[in-house]
Parts: C-alpha cells; sequence; structure tokens
C-alpha cells in the first residue's frame, strides 16, 4: 500500500488559477523557472493543478501529450511562496503526485527511467562505480561514528571537490565521523514520480545509519538534506537521528572558533544562491549568510534571494530531460550574480553547483559550493 | 500546410500547441461557465506576428479567441465555437510609453496591473495608474476594455473611461489606429474631439479585432492620503449615505462590502457567518488632498455626513484608519496601497464568480436588498460589493460567490446567478463583463434597434466572423 495519501484529492477544488503564483508578491518579478521559458498557462503551478484534477475527476485521459508540462517544473517551490491560497503549502506535493500518477499510467520520461536503473544498479544516478568505502580506507575513518557524513550522489561522483573540502572542513574542525555505505537518497525517483523504487534506498540507508551508531547526519547536498529530513518522514519511516545540512554545522563551528580562519585578504566579491531545497524547502536562509560574514569575502546579496530566489535550474529531474530549460533557468541566475557584479557565485549544494558551472559562460569567474569557501579560507 | 504548420512558420514550434494539457487548461476560467476547448494555442510576440495569424485565420475561416491571463470572471475567454484557435497574448508585455507630461502609459496587452504598478514606481513615482479588484497579474488592456472598476472609479467611473486611444488589429487583418495617437506616436493624449472610434473595440470582448496597444490616464498621486472605515446599516441606508458622499466628489473611491467580506479580510474561515447586531456593510474610503488640510477638510464634511445619517440609523458609524491598521495589521495598509492584494480573499476555492451591474442610482438600494434575498435563499455566503460610479452618475453592485467547482455547487451557482440577474435586468441594470448566457438575457430586454446594430457593425468589420464568435451572444 503506498504510503502517500493523496494531495490532490485533499485539495481538489482550490485552485482558481489567480495567477498570484507567477510573480514575486509585491515585487512583481517571475518566480516560475518553467512559465517563464514556455509561457503556457499549463506550465505554470496553476495549470498542473488543473491538470492534476482533470485527470483525478477523470475530464481528461491519459495521452504523451501531457508530459512535457507535467515534468519540465524544477519543482523549486516558488510558487508556494507567493500563492495566497489554502493549498499553497501542498503545491509541490501535488506536482509529485501527479508525476506519481503519470509515470503509472505512461510510464517515466526515458532519461528519468535511466536514472531509476542506474540507481537500482551502482546506487547512484550517474551509472559511476559504487565506492564509498574507498573513502572510508582513504581517511582512515572509523567503523562506527556518532556523527555520519552522508556524501551525497552529485558531490560524490560528480562535483567531487564539494565531497573533499567537506571532508576537509570536518577533519580540520576534530570531528569524530564516518562515511556509511550509502545508497542515493531518493531524492531524484521522488522528484519524477518512480516513488515505488525510492522507499527501497531509504530502507538502506537508515540501515546503514544504525549500523555505524550514527545520533547525527551531516550532508553538504540540499536535496539529500531535504529528502532525509522530510521525505524519509513521509515514507512511513521514524527517524532518531539529528539531520543537518553541512552549513549548519559549519556555521556553529565558525562560530565558536572551533574552525579559524586563516586567510589573509579578500578572495572576492561574493554573492550566494538559495538552493531551494535548503532555502524554500527546509527553511534554512541564516547560516550561509552568517558563514559569508564571517569569512574573508566582499558579500554582496543579489536579487531575487531568500525565499524569492531564482531556482539554479537542476532539480524535478529537469536538468537531465528538458536542458533547455535548465540552461535558461541557470542563465537567469547567472545573470542576477553579474548583476551586482559577484565574481563568485557560491550555493550550498553541488546540484546547484553543476548546473550554473556548466551554464556559465563568463557571466561570473567562479561558481563554488559555500564549504569549498570554507575549506580555502580556514 | 496545416493550420498548425503555419502557425509554426509564423510564432516558432515552441509557441503553438495542441496538446492535450493546453486544450484543457485554455478550455476553462474559474466561473461556472461552461468549459469548450480550443483546437489549439498561439502565442504571437509582436504585432506583425498576431497580425500574420489573424489573415490566416480571416482566409481560411478559423475562429480567433484573444487570451491574456483569462481572469476576466465571465468565461470570456472560453470558446464558444468549435475549433477555434485561443490567441494568448501574454508574450506581447511591453509596457511602449509613459509620458509623464499628459500622464497617460502606453501599453500591449501582456502589461499586468502589477508590472505597471512597478514600473510607475520606479521611473514615474508621481504617477498612479487604478487598480481594481483583480489578482495583481490581470492585464491591464483587458480591464479597460472590458470596462471594469478599480481604486478611482467613485470618482471617475469605469476603466474604459480611461482608454486615450489605441491600435488594434481589425479581422480583416489591417492594422488601425484611435484616439489622438492617429496623429503619430508619442502622442496619446485623448479620444477627442474625433468620432469616438475607441467605442469599436471597448465592450467589444474581443469581437472587433486585436487591441494591441492601449493607451491609459494616469494620475498624479496626491500627497495627502487618509482612508476611513465607515460600517453601516441596511441596504438603502447604507446606499443613501454613499451617494451623498459621492455626489459630493469628496472621495477618490468607496469600496462598499458585506461585513462578511470584512471578516475574510481579517482571516475569518469560510463559510464565514455575520451574526445579529454586527453591521450590515463595511465600507472603505478613501480621500486625498494636495495640503493635509484639504483631506482633513474633507474628511470633517464625511463626519458631518455620517453625523446626519446617524439620526435615521444610529449605528453608522465612521472609524479613522489608524483604528482599523491596529486590527488588520499590514493586511490594513497593503490592502489600500494595492487593492489588488485583497484579492487573496476570493481564493478560497477553485470556483469564484458573480453577477456584477451597473446601474440607475435610483435602484441601486433596492437591488441590493433583493439581491442579498436571492444569495441567502441559495445558502451562499453573503459577499455583496458595490461603489458608488463616476461621482454618483450610477452606481455599482455585485453578488460574489466562491464556491468548490463540484457539478452540484455548479449547478447550484448557476440557478443563482440567473436568478440575480433576472432581478437585476428587471431594475434595468446592465451586467458587466458580461457572460454569453447574460448576454442573451440582456438582447431579451434591450432596444432590438441595439442588437441589429452590433450586429451590422460586427459583419462590418468581420465579414468572415472569425473573431470570437458567439461572445455577446451574437
Amino acid at each position: 500500500m503506498s504510503p502517500y495519501e493523496s494531495v490532490i484529492a485533499d485539495w481538489l477544488h482550490r485552485c482558481n488559477r489567480c495567477g498570484t503564483c507567477k510573480y514575486i508578491f509585491r515585487d512583481y518579478g517571475p518566480s516560475c523557472p518553467s512559465g517563464e521559458q514556455y509561457r503556457f498557462e499549463s506550465y505554470f503551478a496553476s495549470g498542473r493543478i488543473s491538470i492534476a484534477r482533470a485527470l483525478t475527476t477523470g475530464e481528461i485521459d491519459w495521452q504523451e501529450s501531457l508530459l512535457k508540462p507535467t515534468f519540465a517544473c524544477t519543482e523549486c517551490g516558488a510558487c508556494q511562496i507567493q500563492c495566497m491560497a489554502p493549498h499553497r503549502e501542498h503545491i509541490v506535493e501535488m506536482i509529485e503526485e501527479l508525476r506519481s500518477l503519470v509515470v503509472d499510467k505512461l510510464g517515466p520520461l526515458p532519461p528519468h527511467r535511466a536514472i531509476a536503473e542506474s540507481i537500482s544498479r551502482k546506487h547512484n544516478p550517474y551509472e559511476a562505480t559504487h565506492h564509498n568505502r574507498e573513502i572510508v580506507q582513504q581517511l582512515n575513518l572509523p567503523d562506527k561514528a556518532d556523527t555520519v557524513l552522508f556524501l551525497g550522489c552529485t558531490s560524490n561522483y560528480k562535483e567531487t571537490s564539494v565531497r573533499d573540502a567537506t571532508l576537509s572542513v570536518l577533519k580540520k574542525a576534530g570531528i569524530n565521523f564516518t562515511v556509511v555505505d550509502e545508497y542515493c537518497c531518493g531524492s531524484p525517483l521522488l522528484r519524477t514520480g518512480q516513488r515505488a523504487f525510492a522507499r527501497q534506498a531509504a530502507e538502506h540507508n537508515l540501515e546503514a545509519f544504525e549500523k555505524a551508531g550514527a545520533e547525527r547526519v551531516i550532508t553538504s547536498c540540499a536535496g539529500c538534506y531535504r529528502t532525509l529530513s522530510k521525505d524519509y518522514k513521509k515514507l512511513g519511516f521514524d527517524l532518531d537521528i539529528d539531520l543537518l545540512h553541512s552549513v549548519q554545522l559549519v556555521n556553529e563551528l565558525l562560530t565558536e572558533k572551533k574552525l579559524k580562519v586563516t586567510q589573509q585578504g579578500s578572495i572576492g566579491r561574493v554573492t550566494y544562491h538559495d538552493p531551494c531545497h535548503l532555502g524554500r524547502h527546509m527553511g534554512v536562509y541564516e547560516e550561509p549568510r552568517q558563514m559569508l560574514g564571517v569569512l574573508p569575502v566582499e558579500f554582496v546579496e543579489m536579487h531575487p534571494n531568500e525565499k524569492n530566489a531564482w531556482c539554479c535550474g537542476a532539480g524535478g529531474g529537469v536538468k537531465s530531460s528538458f536542458p533547455e530549460l535548465a540552461q535558461a533557468t541557470a542563465a537567469i541566475r547567472l545573470g542576477h550574480a553579474r548583476a551586482v557584479n559577484a565574481d563568485i557565485l557560491v550555493s550550498a549544494c553541488p546540484f546547484c553547483k553543476r548546473n550554473l558551472s556548466d551554464a556559465n559562460q563568463g557571466q561570473v569567474a567562479k561558481v563554488l559550493d559555500i564549504v569549498e569557501l570554507v575549506d580555502l579560507a580556514t | 500546410m496545416s493550420l498548425k504548420q503555419k502557425l509554426i512558420s509564423i510564432v516558432g514550434e515552441q509557441y503553438v500547441s495542441d496538446g492535450l494539457a493546453e486544450k484543457y487548461v485554455y478550455s476553462f476560467d474559474m466561473t461556472e461557465n461552461p468549459p469548450k476547448r480550443p483546437a489549439m494555442v498561439v502565442m504571437p510576440e509582436s504585432v506583425q506576428q498576431l497580425q500574420q495569424i489573424v489573415r490566416i485565420a480571416n482566409k481560411d475561416r478559423v475562429p480567433l479567441v484573444p487570451f491574456v491571463t483569462g481572469q476576466n470572471i465571465g468565461g470570456l475567454t472560453i470558446p464558444q465555437v468549435d475549433d477555434a484557435v485561443t490567441v494568448d497574448l501574454k508574450r506581447m508585455n511591453k509596457i511602449v510609453e509613459v509620458d509623464d507630461e499628459a500622464m497617460y502609459a502606453v501599453v500591449e496587452p501582456g502589461v499586468t496591473f502589477g508590472h505597471l504598478r512597478k514600473y510607475l514606481d520606479e521611473h514615474n513615482p508621481s504617477l498612479t495608474y487604478t487598480y481594481p479588484l483583480a489578482p495583481p497579474y490581470t492585464s491591464v488592456l483587458a480591464n479597460a476594455l472590458l470596462q471594469g472598476l478599480c481604486d478611482l472609479s467613485t470618482m471617475r467611473g469605469a476603466m474604459g473611461d480611461f482608454i486615450n486611444g489605441l491600435e488594434a488589429i481589425l479581422p480583416t487583418g489591417e492594422i488601425v489606429r484611435a484616439g489622438s495617437a492617429i496623429m503619430g506616436d508619442g502622442n496619446w493624449f485623448g479620444r477627442y474631439p474625433l468620432p469616438d472610434l475607441v467605442g469599436l473595440f471597448s465592450g467589444w470582448q474581443g469581437m472587433s479585432g486585436f487591441v494591441t496597444k492601449i493607451a491609459v490616464q494616469l494620475w498624479p498621486k496626491k500627497q495627502f492620503t487618509r482612508h476611513a472605515a465607515l460600517f453601516t446599516f441596511g441596504e438603502v441606508p447604507t446606499t443613501e449615505l454613499l451617494k451623498r458622499i459621492a455626489r459630493a466628489q469628496l472621495i477618490d473611491d468607496a469600496d462598499c462590502m458585506s461585513l462578511s467580506i470584512v471578516k475574510m479580510l481579517l482571516g475569518v474561515s469560510p463559510p464565514v457567518q455575520v451574526y445579529g447586531g454586527e453591521p450590515d456593510y463595511g465600507t472603505l474610503l478613501t480621500l486625498s488632498g494636495n495640503i493635509e488640510k484639504e483631506a482633513d477638510a474633507k474628511y470633517e464634511l464625511i463626519e458631518t455626513f455620517v453625523e446626519d445619517a446617524r439620526k435615521n440609523e444610529s449605528r453608522q458609524l465612521l472609524v479613522d484608519w489608524d483604528a482599523i491598521s491596529r486590527m488588520l495589521g499590514d493586511q490594513a495598509k497593503s490592502w489600500v496601497d494595492f487593492p489588488s492584494d485583497a484579492f487573496k480573499v476570493l481564493t478560497e476555492y477553485d470556483g469564484l464568480t458573480w453577477v456584477g451591474t451597473y446601474i440607475h442610482p435610483k435602484h441601486w438600494g433596492e437591488a441590493l436588498s433583493g439581491g442579498r434575498k436571492i444569495v441567502e435563499k441559495y445558502g451562499f455566503e453573503l459577499m455583496a460589493y458595490l461603489k458608488p460610479m463616476n461621482s454618483m452618475h450610477f452606481g455599482e453592485f455585485k453578488f460574489i460567490i466562491r464556491f468548490p467547482k463540484d457539478d452540484a455547487t455548479v449547478e447550484k451557482v448557476r440557478h443563482c446567478n440567473e436568478e440575480l440577474l433576472d432581478f437585476a435586468l428587471s431594475l434595468k441594470a446592465l451586467p458587466y463583463k458580461t457572460p454569453v448566457w447574460a448576454a442573451k438575457k440582456l438582447q431579451q430586454n434591450a432596444d432590438p434597434g441595439f442588437v441589429e446594430l452590433l450586429k451590422r457593425i460586427r459583419k462590418t468589420l468581420d465579414p468572415n466572423g472569425i473573431m470570437n464568435p458567439g461572445r455577446w451572444g451574437l
């Protein structure tokens, strides 16, 4: 039986397509990357809710042409921030349920199917050889520790500098931690409507945490952080473990001087991109800013930011299936950084770093993860 | 070449769709009006692209339905005939010009109230446009052409009166202008002295062509603005007091609403009830002056009018906005600053509708009390909204219904709205943003010569009947 109750059914008769979700409230700048890219009403949150309702009530039948409007959305959650209707907190959940229904009837998009197959075979979405245990040996990490670092697939297999910087910072701070035999957290599966496989991944990871004696789990990936914190609970797992994003821990370490800034002189003019899964989805806005206040950088805010931040364009299965949307969305964000003359665009998510780096055509000199900046400065 | 291929050749593949999602999403709006799917949706970016689309449609006899954001509360973007192409104009979203001296803005269809507001705040801070009780992202052009009301209507009338001129593509493909800009760009100061051809497009619900640019009047922001809340009992005493205040031209605007709407703004959950002893109506009064004394003097005069009214109904009460702000908090500020913010109280369900009319002042109170009985009979929340218009040359009233769009409720809403309209028409009121069903009822009551003239003009402008056929029941 599915652990999910139907959020579409719960909010079936709510959205009247007032359009408030399309733009930042009182700023009137665009908020929806998908709607801005494709422009049809069906590509805004209200359009997707309409499609979900119509499929539920049988007003429309299952057709391949529904796939693009259903999946060409980063699930950034900006619509939820702007919406003022009673269902506002559930829009992303409704879109995820819609995707799940579509996958059940029409199957996943081919790139999403490939991700699921890779996770099934190799425990990561990148067809990379599963190798967490090598890190344990290389760094001589213990088998058991109170603190587990959950590396996350993007950090471990693609943006390895984020992984290495996180490991380095934890070592410098003298944290007793280990790395477990982690599988993909399941985020790419949940975001692309392939819920069935996500449960297996969660079961494995929780068992691994337990085996390691973990009392807290740290991750540098915003997507993993959201999934472990929110989605595992929705899958019915009761986590008796503290979950932290690395910015929360590192900010504390910097504040308590357990990590000392050693860098002399400014690293550069830095602006911060709020990852959707860390900011809007989990409400973490302050810690990275406090860190940038301590680090030797000239910090400047770009706009829009915090809860209204423009998405990097990578999430929700978009980077694999709709590269044009991922690219265009990232280009807009890079433009925001350029508008404040930032040299370095930092984020707190390896997937944001990856997509923004891929799209960077000189708008900024560098795209870094904030933990890399910390590693440089300490 | 198929129609789809022809449209793709004009706007590109990305902006033409005959997918099920698009056909469905463009087939309905928030009202109870019956849905109908277009054959496809096309999104031009420029006047030239739109002109090419119209020429093809005219040649191939393809019905076209204009769309910008679809929030007109009248089912006005729902196709009425088979095989229609919905033309979504939101990509045509340029603010072409703002003239600070002659106080007008020229905008394309996709420009919304939110965007115009932002632009004026940044570039022309001494000017303001008028803002309706509508979502912030409704089209300025569509609202003006549909002759809606706004937060300067009590002083200056319906938004259709603010149109200085326009540019349009006729159903046969020619581009024409009306108003002073026939003399060239940078000259959109007014409609007179000329044959008033704006009237060929204003109020026509897109049946006479695509309006591609509209010049709307802006207004100087007054230095001092005051707000007050008026709580009143009884339909006739309420309208009589509002008439007196509006006729004296003391106020820029009056938003009068059932107390239930006031409670919604205060955050009361549905269904909102009103209890015995509570006032029937709350009115937001906005008044302004170039100096503080001017605004204060206006307020003092309103106080005397309310005092007079208390001789007949001692419970009528004028409350300064400071007291309201203490109750409502930030909401009070945002409501008076940008009335579109208050629309959120109308987003409770997927359904929203109203029968709204403009009416002779002598029937205003009677319309309100009669309409109230009808709404109460059907058991909907009482959400009357009324506004003195154009210094009380006429009145506006509507009964808003927010409702879940299940079949049974939709049917009940249809019956209630029909009854409301029948009653309004019996008082010679005119429905605005008129849905087709209401237009048909209007025609049964209207001078037949008017209907014939409409048909003749339409035939002249659109010999092949491609522009939004079926609208106005024609």
